[in-house]
């Protein structure tokens, strides 16, 4: 990677996507005219519209497009898993994560949309919520360019913890390797979805850790627990490469089952595309649940 | 080439080992870091297919050394058959002990036993060490050549083998033979000009019966690298019955005795009915009777009385298999005399005085015929001669000179303490000039302590049924002032501490004195049950020196001066058994070789006696082997079969003549192994790092 300066980095991949605005998953009291609600019992009564009452003689509630800016968080994974990679077949996984969670911070906040950011490993290591500043982005990229510290992954810990910290509806980008026991990720996820965020994951692999290209015999450490394994990696890789495709496959389920838009990377793919890709793709229809506010919000 | 222990070259299989690990790779020293290892699973050793040239040395090396690890377990080994070459070889030492005891005169197995030894030569080889052994009661050397010369030594021992037509009539005592063999080899290897024998073996060919006394070896340290093997020949299947006398338990006891003897018929016996025979002197019809001896029991039969006034000399036991010792010599004893004088003022027939109660001790019996006189101590008659003297009063100083003189030149006497007149008689007999005498006023009774039980006099009560002294009591005794403290042995004493019992030696003569008698008035001694026993306990060396039995067995030491009640003076002959034999010129000592009744005579006097087979050699079955194992004999093997022997010997000889290589093997083992350590300290310092591609 040429330009070693995070935002820089971030610049130069956005700059011409500025396109296109997200509409608020929220609804509330604001100036744009949505549609009439035949009133029903209970309903604020300051929400009738009394020259359609005064018209027709009938209670109609008046509805309003929510205004408010998108709030977006990322999810970074900090662990030791998401160092590998550096070498010529391709950069570290953390490196194109960070990179491409911080072009898009950049590209929300050009757009004036609120964005925070997490990192975690097996807890969450920092948290930044989700704000619209003009230091915001310079915070965001000071704590992206943090070297990872963190051992083993627990995504779930990790994200049953954020989904307590995450408060108003908004987007969560989650990029992270997934290289990590998914039994219980569902259920985490749910916590998201389930409140109503538009999740969307990224999943970051070193291509060799897709088709295993390796010759020689080594022992192969585990960078997160330090496990060490003799392996002749011609004997180990079509086993290698089923359980990783039998892994990913379950990923996929459960993101679909969640109904969560789920984006697979390789560190040597062009990051433009990636971002493009990423924009360009529609949330799943099971995120197109935009409640109906009855009325304003606090907000 | 050959194999000792061929069954290691299984071994050789082993080289598959570092076949194996060398075509396994060796442990990856590059190190690989990957994200996560959760779709890893461990996979067999990476095999190197990258060979180099350092590793096939390597395996090569170590492929040789456990080669030859093999080849030094195996034993190869080339037989040498050149002559000169075997002349080289280490020298064996084997030393044969044949047993040529009475029973083996049973069926062929003298001729089997002469087959193995000559059997036995053949594992001899060029310089060997051969000895031979010929034994019964007593072990001797029939050869002994130090350096084997072949066929020249074997036709020597051939020749020596026939020469023995016929084993002996003496027992057999292999504890002795073995410890004499073992001892020679000893005392051989003690001399440092001799060159050590590699293999000292000592086989005894023998049929190993239970009677074969093996008590030498015990306690005997049989000295370490000689191995024994035993050769048993003939199985005793059919048992055997043998007949010994029964002996007269004690002297005192065998007052007109009949003679009894005892059959015994091995546990292994086919039968248990028997026919017991006498025959007389006079060649009548032989009396005979049926005797019934279960297997494994004996049974003691007395003459019957109608035989008894028959001039029997021979027994016979007829019914089992073997007859060598079925025959039994019987020579009638002869009655010895042995004079005793009493000298004191008591009457014969007075039971309150001393004499009385002695002549009553001293019986006639079968084998002894006393003769006690008396005479006064006061009498000027000359001193009778006498075996033993007792003295009951003062003698005058005639008879006390007399006396002293005739104890001093051997005699025996013994002198009972009465009054304080002795002290004359005493001080004299004790060398004692300031002896003096005095009474004990004892308020109730004396009894006896301290008692010397280890003296031969006092021996016979050494048992603890006997040596119970405190029923009897003294009334009165006396207590000796100034006893001299040298020359004086007190047997017993008084509870109340002055000597009771004591001996004195005079020259070649005992003196015994008793400071309390056994008059009723003085004591319970002469009615209680240890005055018989106490009478001839003095008188023993006596008897020992007058009486002879009559019954010896073959080996036996006969003492030609015992004959003839102790007076044999002049040229004795000895007339063996067997018509028309020449009369044998004694010495002192005579060894009878065969059984029979022998007849030994003076210049006028005559006198026979018998000499039969040791009983034990009749008890035929074999001695259990875990005897030997007992006795600490290094053995070769417990019973060799012929065709063991015949294996031993071509293996003997296999291993005389081969020349082994295993020590060539080792040698040339441990070279590659150092070589091998050097290459691969020198291959792992220049492994080169291995890099992930």
């Amino acid at each position: 990677m040429e330009i070693k300066s995070l935002s820089l980095r971030a610049r130069a991949v956005v700059e011409g996507f500025m396109s296109g605005l997200h509409r608020s998953p929220r609804t509330g009291f604001s100036t744009e005219f949505t549609e009439y609600r035949q009133y029903s019992q209970g309903d604020d009564v300051r929400f009738l519209d009394w020259k359609v009452m005064a018209r027709t003689d009938r209670e109609f509630i008046k509805k309003f497009e929510d205004e408010t800016n998108l709030r977006c968080t990322f999810m970074v994974d900090f662990s030791k898993s998401m160092e590998f990679g550096g070498d010529d077949s391709g950069v570290k996984k953390s490196d194109y994560g960070r990179t491409l969670a911080a072009s898009l911070a950049w590209f929300l906040l050009q757009q004036r949309d609120a964005v925070g950011l997490a990192t975690f490993d097996r807890d969450v290591r920092e948290f930044i919520p989700p704000r619209y500043r003009q230091d915001q982005l310079k915070t965001l990229l000071g704590r992206l360019e943090t070297q990872p510290a963190g051992q083993v992954t627990d995504l779930c810990q990790a994200l049953n913890k954020l989904a307590s910290l995450v408060g108003k509806r908004g987007m969560i980008v989650l990029v992270s390797d997934f290289l990590t026991p998914i039994a219980d990720l569902e259920k985490s996820l749910n916590l998201f979805t389930a409140a109503g965020h538009d999740v969307r994951v990224v999943q970051v692999l070193h291509p060799r850790e897709l088709d295993f290209d390796f010759e020689d015999a080594a022992i192969f450490e585990d960078m997160e627990s330090g496990r060490s394994l003799i392996l002749d990696p011609g004997l180990a890789r079509e086993s290698y490469i089923e359980k990783i495709k039998a892994h990913n496959a379950a990923l996929d389920d459960t993101f679909s089952a969640q109904g969560i838009t789920s984006f697979r990377v390789s560190t040597t793919e062009p990051m433009e595309l990636v971002l493009l890709r990423f924009l360009q793709q529609q949330p799943a229809k099971a995120v197109v649940r935009q409640r109906r506010s009855t009325g304003r919000t606090a907000a | 080439m050959s194999f000792l222990t061929p069954l290691y070259l299984i071994g050789a299989l082993g080289l598959a080992i570092p076949i194996i690990l060398h075509l396994l790779h060796d442990r990856p020293k590059n190190k690989q870091v990957f994200g996560s290892l959760m779709f890893l699973d461990k996979t067999k050793p990476p095999v190197d297919r990258k060979r180099r040239p350092t590793h096939l040395l390597l395996l090569l090396l170590r492929c040789l050394a456990l080669l030859l690890l093999v080849f030094v377990f195996a034993r190869p080994f080339v037989t040498v058959d050149d002559p000169a070459a075997a002349g080289k070889r280490d020298r064996q030492w084997l030393t044969v002990l044949l047993d040529q005891s009475a029973s083996m005169q049973r069926g062929d197995l003298w001729v089997q036993a002469k087959g193995k030894v000559l059997a036995a030569l053949e594992q001899l080889g060029p310089g060997d060490h051969f000895t031979l052994y010929a034994f019964d009661n007593k072990a001797d050397l029939l050869v002994d050549v130090i350096s084997w010369q072949g066929s020249a030594s074997e036709g020597e021992v051939t020749q020596l083998l026939e020469r023995l037509d016929k084993p002996s009539f003496g027992g057999s005592n292999l504890g002795q033979a073995l410890v004499f063999a073992g001892e020679a080899i000893q005392e051989y290897e003690a001399n440092p000009d001799e060159r050590p024998l590699v293999k000292r073996d000592i086989l005894v060919i023998s049929d190993l019966q239970k009677g074969s006394r093996l008590g030498d070896v015990q306690g005997y340290e049989w000295p370490t690298g000689i191995k024994v093997s035993l050769d048993q020949i003939g199985e005793d299947d059919q048992g055997n019955c043998g007949i010994e006398q029964v002996a007269a338990r004690t002297l005192w006891a065998a007052t007109e005795s009949v003679p009894s003897f005892r059959v015994s018929n091995s546990s292994n016996a086919s039968t248990d009915e028997f026919e017991f025979v006498a025959q007389s002197s006079t060649d009548d019809d032989p009396l005979s009777q049926k005797v019934h001896v279960p297997p494994g029991r004996s049974r003691v039969i007395e003459f019957p009385t109608e035989w008894l006034g028959q001039s029997i000399n021979r027994l016979s036991v007829r019914g089992d298999v073997a007859d060598f010792d079925n025959t039994f010599y019987f020579a009638q004893e002869k009655q010895q005399s042995v004079r005793i004088v009493y000298i004191g003022e008591d009457k014969p027939d007075d039971a309150e005085g001393a004499l009385f109660y002695l002549r009553s001790a001293f019986q006639k019996t079968s084998a002894l015929n006393f003769d006690v006189q008396f005479m006064s101590g006061k009498s000027a008659a000359p001193l009778p001669e006498a075996d033993l003297y007792v003295v009951g009063d003062a003698v005058n100083a005639k008879l006390s000179t007399s006396l002293d003189k005739a104890v001093r030149a051997g005699g025996t006497a013994l002198v009972i303490v009465h009054s304080g007149k002795q002290a004359g008689n005493m001080q004299q007999w004790l060398d004692a000039p300031n002896l003096g005498i005095d009474d004990v006023k004892s308020k109730d009774y004396g009894l006896l302590q301290s008692l010397k039980l280890d003296h031969p006099i006092l021996s016979v009560f050494r048992d603890s049924r006997y040596s119970d002294f405190t029923n009897l009591h003294f009334w009165n005794y006396r207590e000796l002032q100034s006893l001299p403290e040298e020359g004086i042995q007190v047997l017993a004493r008084f509870d109340t501490g002055p000597p009771a019992w004591l001996l004195v030696s005079r020259d070649k003569g005992r003196l015994m004195v008793m400071t309390s008698g056994w008059k009723p008035a003085d004591s319970q001694l002469a009615l209680s049950t240890k005055f018989i026993p106490l009478l001839y306990s003095v008188l023993q060396p006596v008897l020992e020196s007058k009486t002879q039995s009559r019954q010896f067995f073959v080996g036996d030491q006969i003492r030609i001066s015992k004959f003839n009640n102790g007076n044999v003076a002049g040229s004795v002959s000895i007339i063996p058994p067997g018509n028309d034999v020449a009369p044998i010129k004694a010495g002192d000592v005579f060894l009878p070789d065969k059984p029979g009744l022998y007849t030994v005579s003076g210049s006028d006097w005559s006198e026979m006696f018998a000499v039969n087979i040791i009983p034990s050699e009749s008890r035929t079955e074999p001695i259990p082997m875990d005897q030997f194992q007992r006795l600490g004999l290094p053995m070769n093997d417990l019973v060799a079969t012929p065709e063991q022997l015949a294996v031993a010997v071509a293996t003997e000889k296999t291993e005389a003549h081969r020349h082994e290589y295993w020590q060539w093997a080792l040698a040339a083992m441990l070279l590659f192994v150092i070589i091998e350590t050097v290459l691969a300290a020198k291959g792992s310092r220049s492994v080169e790092p291995i890099t992930a591609s």
